[in-house]
């Protein structure tokens, strides 16, 4: 292939998952100015590293690969903000807990609403809640549930993005969407979406 | 052996299996046939473990929603401008 031609493949290419890239961008940055800055530096160093693309049917995640290091690089030069650190921790310190081992300790009304839900409850729960709860996930967890959920990657694809085995996605999947139903079940509770009485069993 | 008697062979897991089982089923990452078949039962049978899967799958396609984003144009045209000058 020509430079030309290479750069028309490239930009092709780039331009179909852009709205996938500014998408994990700002639910990583959650600021617009800061994610399509980190789209831009992701998309100038894939350029420079395309030799290193193995298999160009695995662009998209070969790119968000790009992007996630760039966004951890990023956060380390700047130090701006101390979660890093937690990342992590949180990266280094996980295994394929169950999700019973999360709810441990939870409060007995959470409980009893995990058990019994009313599937309800996500249909009136608003857009910007649900985008809210997602931002307060810490990032580990927050990248994880949206390459998964958003994007539909495979635990073994999100796992070669972050660079992290399988096993790790699998629990920050259910970490993260234990830790997600907590912060909606408390604005639930709050905005009387959800009854005192929700999640018990009452026989007569 | 018909497909019905297959059904009835199926071992039961509990709830505790199955809420452990929830998100490997939801994410399509359970491979192991057997296993997915001993959820399903489980699920076919078990109100509350239904309930909990009907509000997971409706929670994800929310989050999918609202988590959706769209690239603004000042970002298109930067990145093709920056593309073309490689």
């Amino acid at each position: 292939m020509t430079d030309q031609h290479t750069k028309a493949w490239f930009g092709r290419h780039v331009e179909g998952c852009m709205n996938s890239l500014y998408g994990l961008a700002f639910r990583l940055t959650r600021n617009a100015a800061d994610a399509e800055d980190l789209v831009g530096d992701a998309v100038v160093k894939a350029w420079s590293a395309l030799a290193t693309l193995d298999d160009t049917e695995r662009f998209r995640a070969w790119l968000f690969r790009i992007l996630h290091n760039c966004f951890i690089s990023d956060y380390r030069k700047k130090s701006v903000r101390p979660v890093e650190l937690a990342f992590e921790e949180l990266a280094s310190d996980e295994s394929e807990d169950d999700v019973s081992s999360y709810l441990v300790g939870q409060s007995d009304d959470f409980l009893q609403w995990w058990a019994n839900p009313e599937r309800e409850f996500a249909n009136t729960m608003l857009g910007e809640k649900i985008i809210e709860a997602i931002d307060l996930l810490p990032d580990a967890f927050r990248i994880t549930v949206v390459l998964v959920n958003v994007e539909g990657l495979s635990y073994d694809e999100a796992a070669e993005v972050l660079g992290v085995p399988p096993g790790t996605v699998r629990s920050r999947m259910k970490r993260g969407r234990t830790m997600l139903q907590k912060e909606l079940w408390l604005y639930g509770k709050e905005a009387g979406l959800i009854p005192d009485n929700a999640g018990l069993k009452v026989t007569k | 052996m018909s497909k019905e008697t297959d059904k009835h062979e199926v071992e039961d897991i509990d709830c505790i299996e199955a809420v452990n089982l929830l998100y490997a089923y939801m994410d399509g990452e359970i491979d192991d046939k057997e296993t997915k078949a001993k959820y399903e039962h489980h699920l076919a049978h078990c109100r509350s473990c239904y309930s909990r899967m009907e509000l997971e799958k409706a929670l994800t396609d929310r989050i999918k929603a609202a988590a959706k984003a769209s690239a603004p144009e000042k970002l298109q045209n930067k990145l093709r401008k920056l593309i073309d000058n490689f």
